[in-house]
């Protein structure tokens, strides 16, 4: 009985309102495309520096002769400072170093001639300009502080390089758009905020007569407020219901289907990381619908 | 089952009170009429017996619960107790008399079987046996209040609140309407009525209190509505003016054609159905609904029955012949 009740009163609230549910509807649905595309630029930051920083080491460049870095003022690494330098690596750097490679000038000159065999930009180079390095393989390469507050300003070397960097520039940008999605999401969610509060304010006043009667004849609270509070959540469920199915055919078509066949060795996002990200949307049009009525019911409908 | 203890309301800081130390109490099953100028704090009074406001000085007592004290997520089951008619019928005008009465059961989580059978017993109390699906706007004001009582009532609260509920109706209509509400005081209810009709209230002869700029000035039982001050010059008769209670009223010439109202046929019609739910209820043997009918019938024998034309001298039967009695007059004099 009551069940019933309260679905027909929220279904002709819905149809009496039609437009003004149709905006929440849109409005939820492009606010929440918006966190839902924050949260998958995340996720393929989050991918690719899985994949990616498996693969980069930590280079630590030995002074070569004639470097202006004040570390290098007795003028190339000698055999001694290598040695100290590897014992540091074996020693304090036990934790955070995964394994370690001596590469001298020679196999930096071969490695150098297999990629350049003509020279650099016109100039043959020989061993003796090659510069001696260790590379370290970091048990996780977030800690490359670790490896420079300790190599860094050594004797013999000269520079500690994180090969990160290279990525640097990349995941700067997707971690600002993602921001940029996030900060639009917020705007957009604070006009969805608004308009479901308006849209319920608007539904409460068109039935304040049956509402007035209700609170009279004894309704309780709960049974008075329920239709509306309803009203807001189902249009805000739709709205992330069709923000999980944009996202999905944008990953689908965008992603998996066209860049995924034209750059393939990236690790993408795909409509199984949409699915993750689902809960947390519909979470987000719930809790809106939710907050926002709260706050207008008590203002409009109190006993 | 009302008690006010000195209650005091005060709406703006500053103002004048709306209600200055009131302190009434009214037992249960009792008749009340609140009369008093607009303003008077009627409308306060039934307000502050429904919770809708708070006192600001005193203790209001209703159904044994301190208003007071009882916290607001028990408002509701007080509100359950007290049924309310307004002087606007406030009905939903999208739903059919019945959907009306039943709203009031729905709203409070009746089950179904319930509104089933409480609905048209209640609809067939106040008269509207075969008008269920009517839509408000396709009844008569009178039919329409008998509708709104039926919802106030449908739930048998122990009390009935009506702020001015013949406010809008016609002389007969609201002698229907007051005869209804007689018989729901019969079967327990403490009925209080807030109106500025003093024929009625000179009828019933029920205890009365008065209210004048928030203090009670006059409460007594069997009493009539009191002598109304004159704020009009004296401009000699009038047909407008020609109101019972204004003094002794003056026999017209005949020629002179007055104001009659004659009600709906649909209103009588209402109320005889009414009475006879009434009588078959007694036939059944139920409680006794309308044992002193006849009070409301009462006439002052001094005045002809020709010059209380709105006074029904009996039965609903007779209502109807006395108004198209009235109605022929009426049709008379015009001619004439």
């Amino acid at each position: 009985m009551r069940l019933q009740f309260v679905l027909t009163e929220v279904l002709s609230g819905l149809r009496r309102n039609a437009s003004m549910v149709v905006s929440v509807i849109l409005v939820t649905f492009v606010s929440l495309t918006f966190v839902g595309a924050a949260a998958l630029l995340q996720t393929q930051v989050t991918k690719l520096k899985g994949d990616w920083y498996d693969l980069v080491e930590v280079s630590v460049f030995l002074c070569p002769t004639g470097s202006t870095a004040p570390t290098c003022a007795d003028g190339e690494a000698t055999e001694d400072q290598v040695a100290a330098i590897e014992q540091v690596i074996d020693t304090e750097l036990a934790d955070v170093v995964a394994t370690t490679y001596f590469e001298s000038k020679a196999a930096a000159f071969e490695a150098f001639t297999e990629v350049y065999p003509d020279g650099y930009q016109g100039t043959q180079l020989t061993a003796e300009d090659m510069q001696a390095s260790f590379r370290l393989k970091l048990v996780d390469a977030e800690q490359y502080q670790v490896v420079d507050d300790v190599l860094e300003g050594r004797a013999g070397v000269e520079v500690v390089e994180d090969q990160r960097a290279v990525f640097e520039p990349l995941f700067v940008a997707l971690g600002r758009a993602s921001m940029m999605a996030a900060g639009l999401a917020g705007v957009m969610l604070l006009a969805a905020a608004l308009l479901i509060t308006t849209t319920i304010r608007l539904s409460a006043v068109s039935r304040r007569r049956e509402t007035g009667i209700m609170r009279l004849v004894g309704a309780s609270n709960l049974f008075v407020q329920l239709p509306f509070m309803l009203e807001g959540a189902i249009a805000a469920v739709v709205g992330a219901l069709l923000a999980v199915g944009g996202l999905w055919l944008a990953v689908q078509y965008l992603i998996t289907d066209w860049l995924q066949e034209s750059v393939d060795w990236v690790a993408y996002v795909d409509v199984s990381d949409v699915l993750a990200v689902a809960p947390l949307l519909l979470g987000i049009a719930v809790l809106l619908a939710v907050v926002s009525s709260v706050v207008t019911l008590n203002r409009y409908t109190r006993v | 089952m009302i008690r006010f203890e000195n209650v005091s309301k005060v709406y703006a800081r500053g103002a004048r009170p709306a209600l200055d130390e009131v302190a009434v109490d009214i037992a249960r099953g009792e008749f009340v009429f609140l009369v008093g100028a607009s303003g008077s704090g009627k409308s306060t009074f039934l307000r502050l017996v429904l919770r809708e406001e708070r006192p600001t000085g005193g203790r209001v007592y209703v159904a044994g619960r301190d208003l007071s004290r009882i916290s607001s997520w028990k408002v509701p089951s007080l509100r359950r107790s007290i049924g309310v008619v307004f002087q606007d019928f406030r009905l939903l005008p999208g739903k059919t008399v019945y959907e009306n009465v039943a709203f009031a059961l729905q709203v409070i989580g009746k089950p179904r079987h319930v509104i089933r059978s409480t609905v048209p017993e209640v609809l067939e109390m106040v008269g509207l046996d075969g008008k269920e699906k009517r839509l408000p706007h396709e009844l008569s004001g009178g039919e329409q209040q008998r509708v709104a009582i039926a919802r106030a009532f449908v739930n048998r609260p122990q009390i009935l609140l009506a702020d001015e509920p013949t406010g809008n109706l016609d002389p007969t209509t609201s002698l229907g309407i007051m005869r209804l509400l007689d018989r729901i005081n019969r079967t327990g209810t403490t009925v209080v009525m807030a109106t500025h009709d003093d024929e009625i209230v000179n009828e019933m002869r029920k205890r009365v209190v008065e209210l004048s700029t928030g203090s009670v000035v006059r409460d007594e039982i069997d009493a009539v509505y009191g002598h109304r001050e004159s704020i009009l010059p004296a401009v000699g008769q009038t047909p407008v003016l020609d109101a019972p209670g204004r003094g002794t009223p003056q026999v017209l010439p005949q020629a002179l054609p007055r104001v009659h109202v004659t009600p709906e046929p649909a209103d009588l019609e209402a109320e005889r159905a009414a009475e006879e739910a009434a009588a078959r209820a007694v036939a059944q043997g139920e409680p006794t609904l309308d044992a002193r009918a006849d009070v409301l019938a009462e006439v002052p024998a001094d005045v002809p029955a020709d010059e209380a034309p709105h006074r029904a001298t009996g039965s609903a039967d007779d209502v109807v012949r006395q108004v198209l009695r009235e109605h022929e007059h009426v049709r008379a004099g015009r001619e004439a």
